[in-house]
C-alpha cells in the first residue's frame, strides 16, 4: 500500500545539526525527511552535555529561552590532577554574558534535548521518521537522488548527512575517508543521578546555576581530558582519549574512566549517585587542518560532525552549536539555490557568513599546544608539585622558590629547554 | 452453600486449592471433572464436591456452565488452579459474573470478609497489594500452597450434568517432551544462559547438572531464539517458577522478567563474567568469571565433596 | 472490507521505572511503549489479514498518554487505528478493559478476528482477552502459539502446560497469542512514513455506550511498593578462580544445600 515518497530534502541524522536544518527548511516551507536510526532523537548520542546557546537563537529568535535545558552555566572550573593531588580553578561569574538576552551556556541531557528540538521541527511540518538507519545512497549520473534505508528507496531533491562522526554517509560519498586514529577521540560518560539540592551544595550553585569543570590529568598522559556537567538531578561525568594512543597504552578506556571516579577529588562530588547511563561515542579531534575539502557533492552536503566541525581545545569542547550553525548554513544554501548541483559552493559561503569556516581557522593553533603530550601528564604533576611546595609549612627554613621548581623540573623528567619550546609553541599558536 | 468454591484441571492442584482455602474457616467446595479421583478431594478438607460431567474435553467449555453454577450457589471467592486452561476459565466466569480477577497472586490471605492478594508486576519488579471485597475469582499458581491430608474427612459428591460450550473444537493433542515438566518441582536447578556460545557448550553445565543431581532450566532465549532446549524449560514470567533449594545461573545477566520466576529459590547463585550483570543482586553467592573455566572447576569441587 | 483487530496496550516501559531506596517507585522518566507481547498481536493481525484479505485495524484503550502509540502501532502495519481515551484507564483493571474493548470492538463493527496478547508486559494479568469472548459471546483460544485460517475455520496449535493442542473455531472468534507466535518485525521507512497518513479514530466511553460508572474497577489496591531483593549478596573474591569456587562451595556446605 506503500506510495511513492518525494521531498524537498532528506536529512540523514537527528542531531543537533540534522534537526537545525531540518527546522530551517521546515520553517522556509520545504517538505523535509529526517530519518534517524535511535527509537527516539538523542536516544543515541552520547555528549558532554553543555549547549553554547546563541547557536538556538541562530536557528530561531527567541528558541533558547523555551528550550529543554539543564541548568545554566556560571562555574567554569578547571581541575588538574595529578597521583590523589589536584589543583582547581574555578571561575564564577554569576551573570555570566549578561550583555546578552540568554547566559551563554547551558548543561543538557541530549534524550531531553534531541527530542525537544526534534518537536519543534515536526511542528514547523518537518517529519522525523525514527528506528531507522539510512543504508546508503541512491546515485543517478553521480548525482545524489535519494537515500536507501532497508527495503525502501526515498527520494529528494537534496540529501544532507548529519549522521555524526566517522560519517557512513560522508564515506560511502567518497567525500572523506575512513577514520584516523590519531584525528579521533574516543570519549566515555556517565549520567549519575543525585537530588538536585545535592548537586547545588556541593558544587556551590544556586538553584538552576551550573558547573562545568574540565579535567587534565586524568587520562594516564594519553592525549585527551575529563568533563564534568551539573545537570538539574544529574551529573554527567565523563572522559575523552585519542585513539591510536589509547591503543599503545595498553589499558581499557573504561578501567581508566573507572579510577577517574575514584579519584578523592571527583569522588565526593558523585558520591552516593547512581549511575543510570554509561555510553561511549567517538570524538572528532582534527579541527580544520583535516577538514574535508568538500563537504559537498552534486545532491549531497555534509553538516556537523560529519564534516569535522568540532573544537576540541582542551578547556573546551564545542561540538553542538557548530553542528547547529552548519545546519542552519545548509538549510540557507539550499532555500537561496535550487539547483542540488551548485548548492554547494554557496553552502561553503554560508559557512564563510555565519563565520563558522573563520572560526574553525582560527582556532585551529590550538592544536598544537594541545599536541604536546607533556600537558597531559608531566605539567599537571608539575604543577600538583609546585602548589605542594607553596602549601607546605614544615618548621625548616623553606627553600627558595627558584630552586623548588628546578628541582620539580627535573624530577618530573622535563628539561628547560622542554619548558621554553612548549612555551614559546603556546604563544606562536594563540 | 457460600464459602470459597475451588477448581483446578489436576486432583493434586485441586487439593492445594482445598488447603488455601481450608484455613479460612468459610466453607470449601471443590469443583471437578476427574470421576475417578473425586472423593478424594473431600480427605483434602472440601466440605462438598462438585462432579462436573459433560462430554467436551477441553474443561475450558465450560466456563459458563460454572459462571451459572457459582451464580446459584453464590459463594465470596472463587479460587481456580492457574494452568492455561484455569486461566481461560477463570476470566471467563469473572466477566459473566462481573466481578473482579486476580491472577498468578504470590501470596493470598483472608481478613475478615475480604481477601487479601499480592501479585508482582512490571515484570516482577513490583508488588501489588489487592483487595477484594465479596465476590472475586483468583488464580494461584501450582505448587504455591502445599496440599494437606485430614484424616477421616469425607464429603459428599454432587454429580452434576453440564453444558459445554462446543464452538472450538480439539483435533489433537501432542504431550510435551518429558523432562521439561519437573522443573518446577526440582530440589536443584542449574539455570543456562545466552552467555553459552555454542550449543556443544551446554555439556559442560550438563556435567555440573549431573553431579548436583540437578534439572537443567534456561533463559527465554535459549528456547525462543535458539531452541536449543525444549518450551517448558525456561524460567521466568512467562515460563516456569522454580522454587529450589538451590538454583544456580550460568551465564544469566538476571534481568526481571527471569529473576521474577527463581525468587522463591532458597539459594541462589551465580556466575557471569560481567560484575555489573543485575543477578548478582538477586544471588546470594556471586562468582565474577569466565564460566568456561568456572564450571568445570565446580563440577569437579562438588564430585570432591560428594564422595 | 472485514476487520482483524489487534488489541493492544500502551504500557510504562518497566526498563525506565526507578526504585527508590524506602521502596517507592518512580515513574517521572518512565516513557511508553507498546507492550511487548502486543507487538506480535498486531503482527499476527496482520499476517492473518493478509491471509484471508481481510484489513486489519488496531485498537487500544489508554489515557490521554495513549495518543503516543496510535502512530507506533499503525507504523507495525494495520490500515487504521481505533483509540477508546479515557483517564480511567488509569486505573482499569481487567474487568473494565475487557468491558471497553468489546464495546469498541461493536462500534468498529464487521469484525472476523480479535486478536488480543496472552497478557501485557505491565501487570501481565492474562485476563482480557477471555473476558471480551465471553463479553461478546465469541468462541475463544487462548495461549496460542501458531494458527492458520481457511475460509470460516481458524485452526490453532495452544501451548498448555503438559501438552500441545490443536483446535478449530469457526469465525468470528477471539484468540490470545504466545509471543512465539511470530517474529514481529522492525517497521521499514516506508512503513513509518505510511503511518503518518493513515486514519486514527478516537472514541469516548459514551461513544461506545458506557459510562464511568460501567468501567470502575473490580479490585481495590491497596498498596504497590517495589519487590525488594533479600539475599545475601555476597560476591566471592579470592584470588584465582580455583579458589572462589572452593569458597562458594565451602558457603554451599554450611548452608547445608550441598
Ligand atoms: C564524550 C563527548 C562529550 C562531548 N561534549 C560536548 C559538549 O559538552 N559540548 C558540545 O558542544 N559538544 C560536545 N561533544 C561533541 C558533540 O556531541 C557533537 O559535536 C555533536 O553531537 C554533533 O552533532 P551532529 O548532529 O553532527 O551529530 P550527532 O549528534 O552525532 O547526531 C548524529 C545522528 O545521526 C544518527 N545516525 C547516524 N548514522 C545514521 C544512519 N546511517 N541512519 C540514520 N541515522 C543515523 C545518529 O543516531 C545520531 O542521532 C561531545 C562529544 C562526546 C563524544
Ligand atoms: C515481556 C517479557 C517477558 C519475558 N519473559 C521472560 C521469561 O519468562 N524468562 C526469561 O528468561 N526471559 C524473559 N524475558 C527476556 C528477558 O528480559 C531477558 O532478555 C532474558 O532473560 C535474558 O537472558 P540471558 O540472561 O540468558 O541473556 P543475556 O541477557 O544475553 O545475558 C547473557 C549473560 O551471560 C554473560 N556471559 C557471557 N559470556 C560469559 C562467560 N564466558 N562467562 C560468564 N558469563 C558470561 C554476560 O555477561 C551476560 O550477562 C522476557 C522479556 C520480556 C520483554
Amino acid at each position: 500500500m506503500s506510495k511513492d515518497y518525494a521531498y524537498d530534502a532528506i536529512i540523514i541524522g537527528a542531531g543537533p545539526a540534522g534537526i537545525a536544518c531540518a527546522y530551517t527548511l521546515a520553517k522556509n516551507g520545504k517538505s523535509t525527511l529526517v530519518i534517524e536510526r535511535g527509537n527516539t532523537p538523542g536516544s543515541k548520542n552520547v555528549t558532554g552535555g553543555r549547549l553554547y546557546t546563541y547557536a538556538l537563537d541562530m536557528v530561531d529568535e527567541g528558541l533558547a529561552a523555551e528550550a529543554a535545558l539543564e541548568r545554566k552555566v556560571t562555574h567554569e572550573q578547571i581541575i588538574i590532577l595529578d597521583g590523589n593531588r589536584s589543583i582547581s580553578i574555578d571561575y564564577h561569574d554569576p551573570s555570566f554574558n549578561s550583555e546578552c538576552k540568554s547566559p551563554q551556556s547551558y548543561t543538557i541531557l541530549r534524550a531531553v534535548f534531541d527530542e525537544w528540538f526534534a518537536n519543534k521541527a515536526v511542528e514547523l511540518g518537518a517529519t522525523v521518521a525514527c528506528g531507522i538507519k539510512v543504508d546508503g545512497l541512491i546515485e543517478k549520473n553521480g548525482q545524489v537522488v535519494g537515500v536507501v534505508a532497508g527495503e525502501d528507496n526515498i527520494y529528494a531533491g537534496i540529501v544532507i548527512a548529519a549522521d555524526g562522526v566517522n560519517s557512513l554517509i560522508a564515506q560511502k560519498a567518497g567525500l572523506i575517508s575512513d577514520i584516523k586514529p590519531h584525528a579521533v577521540g574516543v570519549g566515555v560518560k556517565e549520567v549519575i543521578l543525585l537530588p538536585s539540592v545535592t548537586i547545588e551544595s556541593r558544587f556551590n550553585l544556586k538553584k538552576d546555576e551550573g558547573a562545568s569543570c574540565l579535567m587534565l590529568g586524568c587520562t594516564e598522559g594519553i592525549h585527551g581530558g575529563g568533563f564534568l556537567y551539573t545537570n538539574r538531578e544529574s551529573i554527567s561525568l565523563g572522559c575523552v582519549f585519542v585513539v591510536d594512543e589509547l591503543a599503545g597504552h595498553g589499558r581499557q578506556v573504561h578501567d581508566i574512566f573507572q579510577e577517574l571516579k575514584m579519584h578523592p577529588t571527583i569522588y565526593p562530588l558523585i558520591e552516593g549517585g547512581e549511575t543510570v547511563e554509561y555510553g561511549a561515542h567517538l570524538v572528532s579531534e582534527a579541527g580544520y587542518r583535516e577538514f574535508p575539502k568538500k563537504p559537498y557533492k552534486d545532491g549531497l552536503l555534509v553538516i556537523g560532525d560529519s564534516a569535522g566541525f568540532v573544537i576540541s581545545t582542551g578547556y573546551s569542547l564545542r561540538g553542538i552549536d557548530l553542528a547547529m550553525v552548519s545546519g542552519i548554513a545548509a538549510a540557507r544554501a539550499i532555500i537561496a539555490e535550487k539547483d542540488p548541483v551548485r548548492v554547494g559552493p554557496v553552502y561553503m559561503n554560508e559557512l564563510e557568513k555565519n563565520l563558522l569556516m573563520p572560526t574553525m581557522k582560527a582556532v585551529d593553533g590550538y592544536y598544537d599546544i594541545l599536541e604536546i603530550p607533556r600537558i597531559y601528564s608531566s605539567y599537571p604533576k608539575l604543577a600538583a608539585g609546585l602548589f605542594e611546595k607553596l602549601f607546605t609549612v614544615d618548621g625548616k627554613v623553606p627553600r627558595s622558590m627558584k630552586k623548588e621548581i628546578r628541582g620539580l623540573i627535573k624530577q618530573n623528567g622535563l628539561s628547560a629547554w622542554q619548558l621554553i619550546k612548549d612555551g614559546f609553541r603556546g604563544v606562536k599558536s594563540i | 452453600m457460600p464459602g470459597i468454591f475451588v477448581y483446578a484441571d489436576t486432583v493434586e492442584a485441586c487439593a492445594s486449592l482445598i488447603s488455601a482455602a481450608y484455613g479460612s474457616a468459610r466453607g470449601v467446595c471443590a469443583l471437578t471433572f476427574d470421576e475417578k479421583r473425586a472423593d478424594e478431594l473431600g480427605g483434602y478438607g472440601a466440605d462438598k464436591v462438585f462432579l462436573l460431567k459433560g462430554d467436551n474435553p477441553m474443561q475450558e467449555s465450560y466456563a459458563k456452565a460454572i459462571a451459572a453454577l457459582l451464580a446459584k450457589e453464590g459463594p465470596e471467592v472463587f479460587l481456580v488452579g492457574s494452568s492455561t486452561t484455569g486461566r481461560e476459565i477463570a476470566a471467563k466466569v469473572a466477566m459473566y459474573l462481573d466481578c473482579g480477577l486476580v491472577g498468578d497472586i504470590s501470596s493470598l490471605a483472608f481478613e475478615g470478609g475480604k481477601t487479601i492478594t499480592t501479585r508482582y508486576i512490571y515484570g516482577g519488579a513490583a508488588i501489588q497489594t489487592e483487595v477484594l471485597d465479596g465476590y472475586a475469582v483468583v488464580t494461584v499458581p501450582k505448587g504455591k500452597f502445599e496440599a494437606r491430608k485430614y484424616e477421616g474427612k469425607t464429603s459428599d459428591v454432587i454429580t452434576l450434568k453440564v453444558e459445554s460450550d462446543n464452538r472450538v473444537t480439539l483435533k489433537e493433542t501432542i504431550p510435551l517432551e518429558k523432562d521439561s515438566k519437573d522443573l518446577g518441582a526440582a530440589n536443584i536447578v542449574v539455570c543456562i544462559g545466552m552467555g553459552f556460545d555454542k550449543k556443544e557448550d551446554m555439556k559442560i553445565a550438563e556435567d555440573l547438572g549431573r553431579v548436583l543431581g540437578a534439572t537443567i532450566g534456561c533463559t527465554r532465549g535459549i528456547v525462543e531464539e535458539r531452541h536449543w532446549l525444549p518450551a517448558g524449560s525456561y524460567i521466568g514470567i512467562s515460563g516456569t517458577t522454580v522454587k529450589p533449594s538451590m538454583y544456580i545461573s550460568l551465564g544469566v545477566s538476571g534481568q526481571i522478567q527471569h529473576v521474577v520466576g527463581i525468587r522463591d529459590s532458597k539459594i541462589i547463585v551465580a556466575v557471569n563474567s560481567n560484575a555489573n550483570a543485575p543477578i548478582f543482586m538477586a544471588a546470594d553467592y556471586g562468582i565474577v568469571g569466565d564460566m568456561y573455566e568456572i564450571i568445570p572447576l565446580l563440577t569437579e569441587a562438588i564430585r570432591d565433596v560428594k564422595v | 472490507m472485514a476487520k482483524i483487530i489487534a488489541c493492544y496496550k500502551w504500557v510504562t516501559d518497566e526498563a525506565d521505572i526507578r526504585i527508590n531506596s524506602e521502596g517507592s517507585i518512580d515513574f517521572s522518566k518512565a516513557k511508553g511503549k507498546i507492550s511487548d507481547y502486543d507487538k506480535n498481536a498486531i503482527e499476527a493481525a496482520m499476517q492473518a489479514a493478509q491471509s484471508i484479505g481481510a484489513s486489519a485495524v488496531a485498537l487500544t484503550f489508554g489515557t490521554a498518554k495513549a495518543k503516543l502509540s496510535l502512530k507506533d502501532a499503525l507504523t507495525r502495519g494495520p490500515a487504521e487505528s481505533f483509540w477508546v481515551c479515557s483517564e480511567s484507564a488509569e486505573k482499569a483493571d481487567g474487568a473494565a478493559t475487557a468491558k471497553v474493548l468489546a464495546e469498541a470492538v461493536k462500534k468498529i463493527g464487521d469484525y472476523r478476528l480479535i486478536i488480543c496478547a496472552e497478557g501485557a508486559s505491565d501487570t501481565y494479568a492474562r485476563q482480557v482477552g477471555p473476558r471480551i469472548a465471553a463479553r461478546l459471546d465469541l468462541p475463544c483460544i487462548t495461549s496460542v502459539r501458531g494458527f492458520e485460517i481457511q475460509g470460516d475455520v481458524i485452526t490453532a496449535t495452544r501451548k498448555l502446560d503438559n501438552r500441545t493442542e490443536v483446535v478449530k473455531a469457526g469465525l468470528p472468534a477471539l484468540i490470545s497469542v504466545l509471543p512465539e507466535v511470530n517474529e514481529a518485525p522492525i517497521p521499514g521507512l516506508k512503513a513509518v512514513l505510511d503511518a503518518g497518513k493513515k486514519r486514527s479514530t478516537e472514541f469516548k466511553l459514551q461513544d461506545i455506550g458506557l459510562t464511568d460508572a460501567d468501567v470502575a474497577p473490580r479490585t481495590e489496591v491497596r498498596d504497590f511498593k517495589a519487590y525488594i531483593m533479600n539475599r545475601k549478596n555476597i560476591i566471592i573474591s579470592a584470588d584465582t578462580n580455583a579458589d572462589k569456587v572452593k569458597e562458594l562451595v565451602a558457603n554451599l556446605r554450611k548452608d547445608g544445600v550441598i
